[in-house]
């Protein structure tokens, strides 16, 4: 495990994402693309005149040979200009900045509920296979999964926001939180923080209850799953098998080994699952009116403004791919045997 | 090695989790008192331009109105009165208007407006002829002239009575020269450049979220009712609903269900202020499409349009039925509709126009209509329709829908009957018809009327209102015979505010304007 | 799990009759937890299929029925002897459209599956027993595609169909699920071929002169297709899930073209902020039923087809067939 060996690796890795990252981006420009529609005229509408929609056109290029348009669209994005949106004119740098802020923060702590729960409840039905706890960690996992976040957010918004009246159900903050907070990183709880405001971070960390819990909740169920069957393979391992034959307690023998071991997997999980957390996140935001860049995508979907909807992929399948790395890098650290 | 590493990996993530919480804990007790007099209003529109020299929806319309003034307006009530301006005459011809400004006038960032400015802001919307289209309301404006520091002058090319009306929009607000650049729009995060001589500055503005006035300092009327607005904007009304009740948000103005509006009336605490409005939903035919080309057809269904049950089933009563394009309240409306095809549906009316027609029965005919832009409640409209049309055995009916962006820009190009709904531009009968019926109207529906254009010209250089409001009469009536439109309901203007908040009703009128500043917060 | 066909000349019917049998040993052998799950499941997914089927019988009302015998359904009406559960704002029948809703979810996941198969499956034969350019070129965009959020997918697809002449529909929404799982297939697929490619007995056939075609339509699809129940029982659950969000975000089906379940609640948002929980809270637990009977279904078929629990090896968690169906997993 020495440095050269880990920083071959990573340098590897790194150039097997390029080819990666080329074949996103050319499938969202090709769709987009191949779309049938004028997509100028799609996003526009209204009292539009020809020749203003021309001018349009060609202010984004969009009366250039298609190749040029390819061309320009991967200099731009290696550029780090993904671009502006038709309708509203807004640079997509500000929507990731600001919106990609409040996806960060819900998905940050969706993550920490997802496996809070799916640690605990994957642990124990993995332990205790095939009794009644297993059963209903299973179900449960299943349950939580079979419902849609959408529903599961409906049903937490009636219960806890109308019923109870205990949690607000909508957006990243009050109103009045909101507008006198400084925008310093745009997360707001790091921002409520920074200014030690500390009923602003009470009222953000109210607001951010529900949805993460929500969106938590439907995640846990990977986490249950995959633990689960570690924690049942590992307590198989030759290892364990000889910890059990050394005489060492069957608790010790579960929690300092098989536990352990049933765990190192799931930061690879993890990484799949914030990819995937990203598309959850696209429902709740909608659900919850949380500002972020899922709630945005859909909100330009609506407005068929063609040239945000792409920007906003490009941003996700960017992300995607930077999460994947970053996974295996850090199982590269924590895991030495594995190399490629 | 492995273990160990991991075991740092997760004492370092339970740390920093434990920190985030010890931080929130010491925290959670501190003060933040805010200021109580700022009113919260929920909406679930969306801004698309701030910059008034290219926005043209209502939307939109409603965060400009605080910050933007013309030469004339609506500061109270649905009658027109000088604002920016003390007066303007016309010339015999009604092609020359000239205007004295008010002096003393500052914008809020402190510089003051002149006619150097008025001219600067109709030659910018002119210049940058924006997608929005909000330049067609200037189409008449030959040049803008002026005159020492406080005269102006607009030559236009066509006679226009109406010209006042025209000052009064947004295409007519007036800027700053100096912080908005001459041929292209502010972004509408440059809150410190989108100045104007309202009653407020934009202080913060976060799209698809928040829009955060204040008072402007500056101001040369009266001061508002209240420390400032936010406005909040949600995607889903139902949310919007749960936090006016939970007295998240003071106020909610556009858009509840009528669902919602009807258990909003029922909630303790909340109070729905309702007055007659002008906003208004009809059907566009394309009258150039079969089958709709047919006038037997289009009279058919203007025969069993089933207003009566759109109103009150599936709006509860919160719309009216509406027999003009020109809404009741508005002066020189008339009810051509009812007088041409009866109050209520008539099967029997409608059956023989089919007979006339000669079409096969049930005649397959497509209804178009867009599910979010009018409110969720516009699929319900259709399918009430639907079943109305197909009830009578003569038509059956297919419903279509396509969101906003995408249906505004095929309507009649594509559409042969199709939903539409109309807000004023200013709230005038003109409005209400010239927009319609001239004859390359901006719903494309082919229609082209040779009596029409001559009484939409003689309108627009009639000498007196008397007149002028009589041509709008006979406008009414050659539209009910010809049939380019249905109008089915006028809506009343709602606002829904906690019951601590005053000053809701003294809004709600003819023009549909949100006057943030008359309302106070207790 | 080889499937027994030791060489070239034994007779394909008959090695398919023992593939068959050797496949369904399991299931009859099913045990404990895994036996409930696998009946539970199965129990649950006929009653659906059953109600799909049969709706204009079993439903009481049409999905878009307004009126009976000429008298108007109460709008928003609770629910009572007559509408069992409730009416909805367009006076509709809400167990009308929950039952008609089985129809459609179950119609659009049939179509959609049996399109991701019949792309899926052969792209990750051929690829997989192949190999070469055209395999690496091919694992590289399924990989890129596989990694991306599905539901962005689909949506994208959706969106994108939905302004063309196809329009918003079944087949959109189809065609949009179908895109998001062809990946999913062709891994599965591909890999276990690359396994399957060096057994004894292929190599065998291939010894005596088979062509390629008649390898991999004889015996690789046979051995590789026996994976396939499972991740497609599992896949059907997810696919719902995903028809479902589709409808609730506007891009499913059109309400005149049938009831769909994510549409009806995203309708039933609005009512359920004004204390109607009916509208919402059936066709929502209708989905949880649907995906729950399936998953159920799907791992009990799993954890008794699929002798994954079984195998000792384990390092790091690959997306092979160990446990295809992870990845997908999440909403």
């Amino acid at each position: 495990m020495t440095g050269t060996s880990l920083r071959t690796y990573l340098i590897t890795r790194i150039a097997l994402v390029l080819p990666m990252v080329f074949i996103l981006l050319t499938l969202v420009f090709l769709l987009m693309r191949v779309a049938p529609g004028n997509p100028i005229q799609a996003s526009l509408g209204g009292h539009v005149p020809a020749p203003v929609i021309k001018q349009i056109e060609h202010r984004l290029g969009f009366d250039k040979p298609l190749l040029t348009q390819y061309g320009n669209y991967i200099w731009d994005i290696a550029r780090g200009n993904f671009g502006t949106t038709i309708t509203d004119n807004r640079p997509l740098s500000q929507i990731i900045k600001q919106n990609g802020a409040a996806t960060l923060e819900l998905t940050f702590f969706a993550m920490l509920i997802a496996i809070a729960v799916g640690v605990v409840i994957g642990l124990l039905a993995g332990r205790f296979r095939d009794t009644s706890v297993d059963v209903f960690g299973r179900l449960f996992g299943i349950v939580t999964y079979a419902t849609p976040v959408f529903f599961l957010g409906l049903l937490a918004q009636l219960v806890f926001g109308v019923w109870l009246g205990w949690l607000p159900i909508s957006d990243q903050a009050s109103p009045l939180t909101q507008a006198l907070l400084k925008p310093h990183t745009n997360i707001l709880f790091v921002d409520a923080i920074i200014d030690g405001n500390g009923s602003a971070l009470w009222d953000v960390t109210k607001h951010l209850i529900l949805p993460a819990t929500t969106l938590g909740l439907a995640t846990a169920g990977i986490f249950i799953r995959l633990i689960r069957i570690n924690v049942i393979r590992t307590l198989r391992d030759d290892y364990i098998e000889a910890a059990r034959a050394r005489g060492i307690v069957e608790r010790r023998v579960v929690f300092s080994h098989a536990f352990k071991n049933a765990l190192v997997p799931v930061i690879t999980v993890i990484g799949l699952n914030l990819a995937l957390l990203l598309g959850g996140a696209v429902l709740t935001e909608t659900t919850f009116n949380w500002p972020g860049i899922g709630h945005e995508l859909v909100l330009y979907l609506e407005n068929r403004d063609y040239a945000a909807v792409q920007g906003i992929i490009v941003v996700f399948a960017l992300v995607v791919v930077a999460i994947s790395v970053l996974v295996d890098f850090v199982n590269a650290y924590v895991d030495p045997r594995i190399r490629y | 090695m492995a273990k160990r590493r991991l075991r740092w990996l997760l004492a370092g993530s339970a740390v920093a989790v434990m920190a985030l919480a010890a931080a929130l804990a010491a925290t959670a007790y501190g003060s933040g008192k805010a200021n109580s007099k700022i009113v919260i209003d929920g909406t679930t529109g969306t801004v698309v331009n701030i910059d008034p020299a290219n926005e043209y929806d209502y939307d939109s319309f409603t965060v400009d109105l605080p910050i933007y003034q013309g030469l004339y307006g609506f500061p109270s009530g649905a009658k027109l009165k000088p604002v920016l301006a003390t007066g303007c005459k016309h010339s015999k011809n009604l092609k020359t208007w000239t205007c004295q400004l008010r002096h003393g006038v500052k914008f809020s960032n402190g510089d003051p407006m002149t006619a150097a400015d008025v001219k600067y802001s109709f030659d910018r919307v002119q210049k940058i002829k924006g997608d929005q289209g909000i330049w067609t309301l200037l189409t008449y404006l030959k040049s803008t002239t002026t005159s020492g520091n406080y005269t102006v002058v607009f030559h236009l090319t066509h006679p226009d009575s109406i010209w006042p009306y025209i000052l009064s929009t947004n295409a007519g607000y007036v800027v700053d020269h100096k912080t908005y650049p001459a041929d292209k729009i502010l972004a509408n995060t440059d809150t410190a450049n989108l100045v104007g001589t309202g009653p407020y500055k934009l202080t913060k503005f976060t799209p698809g979220q928040q829009a955060v006035f204040t008072p402007n300092t500056h101001y040369w009327g009266a001061k508002p009712k209240n420390g400032g607005i936010i406005i909040d904007y949600y995607s889903k009304s139902s949310t919007m609903k749960l936090d006016l009740q939970k007295g998240a948000i003071d106020m909610a103005f556009q858009t509840f269900t009528p669902t919602e509006i009807a258990s909003l009336k029922k909630t303790k605490g909340v109070k729905v202020h309702s007055a007659p409005g002008v906003n208004i939903r009809y059907l566009v035919f394309n009258v150039k499409r079969a089958p709709f080309n047919n006038i037997h057809v289009r009279r058919a269904i203007a025969y069993l349009m089933p207003r009566q049950q759109i109103a009150g089933r599936v709006w509860h009563n919160t719309v009216k039925p509406l027999y003009s394009m020109v809404p009741q309240g508005l002066p020189g409306a008339t009810p051509s509709y009812k007088k041409m095809y009866g109050a209520k549906p008539n099967l029997a009316k409608a059956k023989a126009e089919m007979k006339a027609a000669k079409v096969k029965k049930p005649l397959p005919i497509t209804l178009w209509y867009t599910p979010t832009h009018y409110g969720d409640a516009s699929a319900d409209e259709y399918v009430e329709m639907q079943r109305a049309l197909n009830a009578s055995k003569l038509f059956k009916v297919t419903l279509k829908s396509a969101e906003w962006a995408q249906y505004s820009g095929i309507l009649g190009k594509g559409y042969g009957a199709f939903q539409l709904g109309w807000f004023p531009d200013y709230p005038d009968a003109d409005d209400y018809t010239v927009s319609f019926y001239q004859p390359k109207s901006f719903y494309n529906n082919g229609y082209a009327n040779k009596k029409m254009n001559k009484l939409i010209a003689k309108e627009r250089a009639a000498p007196t209102t008397k007149k002028r409001l009589a041509y709008l009469k006979g406008m009414q009536n050659l539209a009910a015979k010809t049939l380019p439109t249905i109008p089915y309901w006028q809506g009343d203007m709602i606002a829904v505010g906690r019951s601590n908040v005053q000053g809701i009703p003294s809004t709600l009128d003819a023009t549909y304007y949100m006057r943030f500043w008359l309302i106070s917060k207790s | 799990m080889s499937v027994a066909a030791p060489s070239a000349r034994t007779p394909h019917g008959r090695a398919r009759l023992i593939a068959l049998g050797h496949a369904t040993k399991p299931i009859r052998e099913a045990t404990g937890i895994a036996r409930g799950m696998l009946w539970a499941g199965a129990a649950i997914t006929l009653f659906f299929v059953v109600l799909a089927v049969f709706a204009p019988l079993i439903s009481p009302y049409g999905f878009n029925q307004y009126k009976s015998g000429g008298v108007r359904f109460p709008q928003l009406g609770h629910p009572s002897a007559a509408h069992w559960m409730g009416t909805t704002v367009q006076s509709s029948d809400v167990m009308a459209r929950v039952i008609y809703g089985a129809q459609t979810e179950l119609k659009v996941v049939a179509i959609a599956l049996v399109m991701a198969l019949t792309i899926g499956v052969p792209l990750g034969l051929i690829s997989g027993y192949f190999g070469g350019i055209l395999d690496r070129a091919l694992v590289l965009i399924m990989d890129a595609l596989f990694a991306f959020p599905y539901l962005l997918i689909a949506i994208v697809i959706a969106f994108l169909l939905s302004s063309s002449s196809i329009g918003q529909g079944v087949l959109t929404a189809a065609i949009a699920i179908t895109v998001a799982y062809v990946p999913l297939y062709f891994r599965v697929v591909r890999n276990h071929v690359i396994s399957v490619r060096e057994e004894p007995y292929v190599d065998a056939a291939r010894a005596l002169g088979a062509r390629p075609r008649t390898v991999i339509r004889k015996y690789v699809f046979f051995n590789v297709v026996q994976n396939v129940p499972p991740i497609a029982t599992l896949n059907a659950a997810d696919a719902i899930l995903l028809l479902a969000a589709l409808g609730f975000l506007g891009y499913g089906i059109q309400p005149s073209q049938g009831a769909e379940w994510g549409y009806d609640i995203n309708r039933a948002v609005s009512d359920a902020a004004s204390g109607i929980w009916w509208t919402g809270l059936f066709p929502g637990f209708a989905i949880v039923l649907l995906v729950t009977g399936l998953t159920l279904l799907g791992e009990g078929l799993n954890e008794t087809l699929n002798p994954v629990l079984r195998r000792r090896r384990f390092g790091r968690i690959e997306f092979e067939p160990l446990d295809p169906f992870e990845p997908e997993q999440s909403e």
